[in-house]
């Protein structure tokens, strides 16, 4: 592999980093705006937010990226590829997270939500300020768990042409005709990102095991 | 409703799943004064205790607060949020598992509320916690996490945190009944230091001669009803039901 290869490669990580981030971060605050909306039960809304979180989990990734690239034209605005990308990636995330918050509001202590409210926090205040930062410690865990599922699914954007980590290898062994060595890089890049986040939430769970005791 | 009382319970009923857990209780706590609830397990003095300041809603009767109704409003209405914070505030309340907040610290879960609730600001707060801690004998644990105290330590941060909002009325459910025996000493000596400065407090307990020691008034609680009320001498000494003896004679 010569140089333009290596940059080629480095681009795809990059491209895979950025627009993962980027999901990551709209689907981790929408899921849990979507778990808070859920608590209210609101009819309708929550049998339209049930449907949707079912639907979201259940398609494919590669079936999301395509239906949504090739239906805006038909709704009457172009989406570039790489928005295309984070919309599909955000939708999916998204639902998974919801749960992953829904299930931090349902395990959270009864104990310690009366105590706030016996002390005369609404239950606005109660959530901001001891629900929601002990809800980080305990989710984070299942939450970087998930980042990594979003990751390793990402290269199902490639379908609309998001030339990202795995696609790129295609690229480059189009023309340099060695499809090794560009795989085993990106695996190599892969895992490095992996790695970092099943570090990350190894930490995560020690914190959120030194808060339950 | 007279407006000198700290505490005023009317005609309160409360049901679960058809089980009449209070009939018609009715109670009247002046400012300064410290009723104990005694009764058998399952007779409804938890309930009653957290009727009072709404974690628990009653079926009927009403509960006035330094002469402000909790959970209804002035239009007869359920209370919103909002309101119903307003006045739980003006309550304090001690739970039997401390419940405080293990992602703070000792001096944070006592600044908590004033800082969030009452709008002070955080040194405001701080000074006050500091004093509370003083009070209660844990001025070296102010940085301390919850998880590192023993039960006791825990119980009366709890106590700090309640005081801390300057509440009209100190509510306990059974402050020490989650404590290895060693320990209850030391939060049984809080609160009767509370009591000895005027505190408002209604207190649910199994300790008699603690309950003998403190009150001003006893209430006994059977099956949801009031069944005796009087000064602690007379309620231990000559108490006038069977039900009263019977229970005295198996708490001694
Ligand atoms: N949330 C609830 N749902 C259903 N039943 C309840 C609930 N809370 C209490 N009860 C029942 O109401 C009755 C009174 O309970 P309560 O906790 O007030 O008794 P208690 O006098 O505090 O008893 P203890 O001394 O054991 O604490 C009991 O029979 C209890 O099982
Ligand atoms: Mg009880």
């Amino acid at each position: 592999m010569n140089a333009s290869a290596w940059q080629m490669l480095f681009d795809g990580a990059w491209t895979t980093l950025w627009i993962s981030a980027v999901s990551i971060a709209i689907g981790v605050v929408a899921g849990l705006i979507i778990a808070l909306i859920r608590l209210a039960r609101i009819p309708v809304i929550d049998q339209i937010l049930v449907l949707y979180i079912s639907l979201a989990r259940a398609t494919p990734l590669v079936t999301l990226a395509l239906f949504i690239f090739l239906s805006a034209p038909t709704l009457g605005f172009g989406l570039d590829r790489s928005v295309a990308g984070i919309l599909a990636l955000t939708i999916n995330t998204t639902a998974f997270n919801a749960e992953i918050w829904r299930s931090g509001f349902r395990n959270f202590s009864r104990d310690q939500r009366e105590a706030a409210m016996a002390t005369g926090m609404t239950p606005w205040i109660t959530f901001r300020r001891i629900m929601l930062p002990q809800m980080i410690i305990t989710s984070l865990p299942g939450l970087i768990n998930e980042m990594s599922f979003l990751i390793k699914g990402s290269p199902a954007i490639a379908v609309i042409g998001v030339v990202d980590l795995t696609r790129v290898t295609n690229r480059i062994s189009a023309v340099t005709y060695e499809p090794l060595p560009p795989i085993l890089v990106a695996c190599a890049l892969y895992m490095v990102i992996i790695g970092a986040l099943v570090w990350l939430q190894r930490l995560a769970e020690r914190r959120a095991n030194r808060l339950a005791t | 409703m007279p407006d000198d009382t700290a505490v005023s319970i009317h005609q309160l009923s409360k049901s679960f799943d058809d089980v009449e857990v209070l009939r018609d209780v009715s109670l009247e706590v002046a400012p300064g004064e410290v009723v104990t609830i005694l009764g058998a397990s399952g007779s409804g003095k938890s309930t009653l205790l957290r009727c009072i300041n709404w974690l628990e809603q009653p079926d009927r009767g009403s509960i006035h607060i330094a002469g402000q109704r909790i959970g209804v409003d002035d239009a007869g209405k359920r209370m919103n949020a909002r309101a119903l914070a307003r006045v739980r505030a003006q309550t304090g309340m001690v739970f039997q598992s401390f419940n405080l907040w293990p992602h703070l610290n000792v001096l944070h879960n006592i600044t908590e509320a004033p800082v969030h609730v009452m709008g002070k600001s955080k040194g405001e707060a701080q000074t006050h916690a500091r004093e509370l801690l003083d009070k209660v004998g844990l001025s070296d644990k102010a940085q301390a996490y919850p998880g590192t105290l023993s039960g006791g330590q825990k119980q009366r941060v709890a106590i700090a945190r309640a005081l801390a909002m300057q509440p009209e009325v100190m509510l306990f459910d059974e402050p020490t009944s989650a404590l290895d025996p060693e320990l209850v000493g030391e939060v049984l000596t809080v609160i009767k230091d509370l009591s000895a400065e005027g505190y408002t407090m209604v207190i649910v307990t199994h300790e008699m001669s603690f309950a003998r020691a403190v009150s001003d008034q006893v209430v006994f609680l059977d099956k949801g009803l009031i069944i005796e009320k009087a000064a602690p001498a007379t309620f231990f000494d000559t108490p006038s039901t069977q039900r009263v003896r019977d229970f005295l004679k198996n708490h001694h």
